[in-house]
């Protein structure tokens, strides 16, 4: 009995992690699409929305069972917990990613914009962070996730900085409002996305120490 | 588990109970033996004192002397310290040397004695109730004239005859335990000599079995054990000879595996990594040690190759398929998935070979691009030139003013055709050239060649008032050919004017740095977005579609540029950042 509930973990550990490496493409190839101003990459972005959300509810369903099923304890119940609650978070990221892949669609029709300095930097962050996020569920290494907390700083502040030259650029050039606003969208999509990546690593955190980092300051 | 107990410990007390067995059983016998050789001797001892006294008393029984026998019985009983009895005939005592004859009853019912009377030698051992001990009695008949007239017994304690026997059975027991000491120590002895060869084995075995297959056994016993220590020599020599063979054929396999320039990765039926090579590790920034024996889908996180690994694992045949790793830049890889088997033919996973044709799908998208843009250019003024043509055909040729516009028009696109074309010849020429290696260099200024291209360009930048500046060490010189290099630069300040607006300042400058010559064209036009920053130097790629055309150029200006700069064995690169303008830079190698 022992066994099979270490084997439905695995199995639970697999598909999270399969969904993981789904989701990280997906913000990925919407970046790309915004970067490039490719409409078929983006199309693909939104289109594979459908294949994300199976997985998310073939997981949920797969924890349910595991937990009405073993009824496990300790460490292990902490585990499918918060498999859980990270599965519900990479949904997010991918409804985000599909949100930031329809932004790329309108900039693209949109005429082209000067990008501010900083936006590929914080695309490429987030993307670090989320992928970070994913390292540090797959090695179980608390510390990389404490990391990960403290740098979803940097995007808020990036976030605002950008919200700034936004406004700047604005009222500057009110021609290009458009492509402008879609862009200041889409930081805010990212910097959500960061925010989904820190919630990941609290749940590693909480995985392997057992501790709710959540609202908390500097690790212990 | 049971205790295993040492060999010697079970040899040993094996010889101790055979020994103290065997001297027991020999001594219990040797003493019965003792012990009866003794009483037959004391009774043939007895028997002759009793034929001896027999003749004593045998004229003193005619003579019917009875108290005479009674007291020669006494004297030689009490001085040879045996009992003396003479019976007659009818079991009536006589003479006795221990009572008074005449107060005994009938001695017929003796078996002794009854024997005696019945003319045959009596010997009895038995208690005797009237000295209340273990006698044995010795009775030989008295014949006269054929007839039994009296019986002379001799009779002596057990007790007494035993005492000789006993110290003999004392001195042969102290020889046994003296054997048994002496035959212990022996054993133990024995017993080590047969251990000792078998512990030496046993270490010898345990170094083969922690992989020391250099050490050789040398036992010096019995023929036995040595065979088998050399035939555990001969083992651990052919061992150490198939281990080294394993790992010279291991170390191959590993060095043709890890150098191999395609990423390999072996994975088993659950998908988990078993091996994986360093192209493999390097093309997904894992560390191989860490990734052997995880799932695949963990280690490296691609869906398309996951995907692809679980088609591989289905399939009973080999498969084929090219997947897409997104990441910065994206790598394009072809993938083969193969079964593995066992040497029995059991299926033990998969190997995936990934081959990176990234270069290949960029280098084939160009020429795509190319033939795509090519054909564009080349149709765009013609197009025109055509419909030039009908119009002037159709009546349009009579009307002086217009025909005067068309024309003029037509003069245009065709000079645009030519230039493409001149710069698609001189193109294919540098690159002619360079194959044959034609080009010649040779050791000339630089600031010549560059302001032989600011002169070439002066016209356009005054038409849009934009400032040329130079700035060039007057004695720096290079190996390079003059011509082309002015080209160069004067491609590159040409397409700097173009993107600049009026009245702003285009830097060409040329400096030495570690040897190296880096000629700099820098502008503040609009720059160029990240995107376009690796593509700009093909052939016709444009940044803005809509845009160049107007601007004049064919998008053949840059590929000029990259082509001499290759032509000199440098290289050219740039640096943009969108609204802020561009710097073109030429590197040519010392």
């Amino acid at each position: 009995m022992r066994m099979r509930l270490q084997r439905d973990i695995d199995g639970l550990t697999s598909g999270i992690i399969s969904l993981g490496a789904l989701v990280e493409e997906r913000l990925r190839m919407a970046v790309k699409a915004i970067e490039c101003r490719d409409m078929g990459l983006a199309d693909q972005v939104i289109e594979g929305d459908i294949e994300i959300d199976r997985q998310e509810v073939d997981i949920e369903e797969e924890g349910l069972k595991i937990l009405a099923l073993h009824q496990p304890v300790a460490d292990q119940l902490r585990y499918i917990i918060a498999i859980v609650k990270m599965n519900n978070d990479l949904e997010r990221i991918g409804d985000l990613a599909v949100n930031v892949a329809e932004r790329a669609k309108l900039l693209g029709e949109a005429s082209a914009v000067q990008m501010p300095f900083d936006f590929f930097t914080m695309c490429e962050k987030v993307q670090e962070m989320l992928q970070k996020s994913l390292d540090s569920l797959v090695n179980m290494n608390a510390d990389l996730a404490y990391d990960i907390c403290a740098e979803d700083d940097d995007v808020d502040m990036m976030k605002s900085m950008m919200q700034e030259q936004f406004l700047d650029k604005a009222r500057r050039d009110p021609e290009n409002l458009e492509p402008l606003v879609h862009l200041l969208i889409v930081s805010r999509h990212l910097e959500r996305i960061a925010d989904h990546a820190t919630n990941i690593a609290e749940d590693v955190i909480y995985m392997v120490t057992g501790r709710i980092h959540r609202h908390k300051g500097a690790r212990p | 588990m049971r205790r295993r107990r040492r060999l010697l410990w079970q040899l040993y007390p094996s010889y101790l109970l055979i020994i103290t067995l065997s001297l027991g059983a020999i001594g219990w016998y040797a003493a019965d033996a003792a012990r009866q050789m003794t009483l037959d001797n004391s009774a043939r001892a007895l028997q002759a004192e009793a034929v001896l006294f027999r003749l004593l008393i045998a004229d003193k029984l005619t003579s019917q002397a009875f108290q005479e026998i009674d007291t020669l019985c006494k004297q030689i009983g009490a001085s040879i310290s045996t009992r003396v009895t003479v019976a007659l005939a009818n079991g009536r005592v006589v003479g006795d040397s221990d009572f008074d004859p005449t107060r005994l009853e009938t001695f017929a019912l003796r078996p002794e004695i009854k024997e005696a009377l019945h003319a045959r030698v009596g010997i009895v051992r038995r208690h005797s109730f009237t000295m209340n001990s273990d006698l044995l009695f010795v009775a030989v008949p008295v014949e006269q004239s054929g007839a039994v007239t009296a019986a002379v017994r001799m009779g002596k304690r057990v007790e007494e005859v035993m005492e000789r026997s006993g110290s003999v059975a004392f001195a042969m027991g102290l020889g046994a335990v003296v054997i048994v000491i002496l035959g212990a120590g022996f054993g133990f002895y024995v017993a080590r000599l047969v251990n000792k060869p078998l512990l030496e084995l046993k270490t010898g075995a345990e170094k083969y079995a922690r992989g020391d297959l250099k050490y050789r056994l040398r036992t010096d016993a019995s023929e036995e054990i040595d065979g088998l220590a050399e035939a555990m020599n001969i083992m651990a020599a052919q061992l150490d000879e198939r281990v080294q063979t394993i790992a010279n054929q291991r170390n191959e396999l590993e060095a043709v595996l890890s150098d191999m320039v395609e990423a390999v990765l072996a994975l088993d039926n659950e998908a988990r990594i078993i091996r994986i090579n360093r192209a493999a590790e390097e093309l997904f920034g894992i560390k191989g040690e860490l990734a052997r024996g995880r799932p695949v889908g963990e280690a490296i996180r691609t869906t398309e190759l996951k995907r692809f690994v679980n088609k591989a694992l289905a399939a009973a045949e080999q498969v084929e398929a090219e997947i897409v790793v997104l990441g910065a830049p994206d790598r394009h890889l072809q993938a083969h998935g193969t079964p593995l088997n066992d040497s029995g033919g059991d299926r033990i996973g998969v190997l995936v070979v990934l081959n990176d044709i990234t270069r290949m799908k960029n280098l084939e998208k160009m020429r795509r691009d190319f033939v795509a843009n090519v054909s564009h250019e080349l149709r765009t003024p013609i197009t025109s030139i055509q419909g030039f043509l009908e119009t002037l055909k159709e009546g349009a040729i009579h009307d002086p003013e217009n025909a005067e516009r068309f024309l003029d028009i037509m003069i245009k696109h065709t000079n645009r055709l030519s230039m493409i074309i001149e710069d698609l010849l001189s193109l294919s020429r540098i690159e002619q050239e360079r194959e044959k290696g034609g080009i010649a260099l040779k050791e000339a200024s630089v600031k010549d060649a560059l302001i032989a291209a600011i002169k070439t360009c002066g016209g356009k930048a005054s038409e849009k008032e934009i400032t040329l500046s130079l700035a060039c060490p007057e004695h720096l010189k290079a190996t390079i050919n003059s011509t082309l290099l002015e080209q160069a630069a004067a491609n590159l300040v040409d397409n700097a004017i173009k993107f600049s607006d009026p009245g702003e300042t285009v830097i060409l400058e040329a400096e030495l740095i570690g040897g190296d010559v880096l000629i700099r064209v820098i502008d503040h036009g609009c720059g160029i977005a990240r995107e376009h920053l690796d593509r700009i130097f093909e052939r016709f790629y444009r940044v803005d579609k809509s845009r160049s055309s107007k601007e004049g150029g064919a998008g053949l200006g840059l590929a000029i540029v990259k082509h001499i700069a290759n032509a000199h064995g440098g290289r050219v690169s740039v640096q943009s950042s969108h609204g802020e303008g561009s710097a073109f830079i030429i590197h040519l190698p010392a």
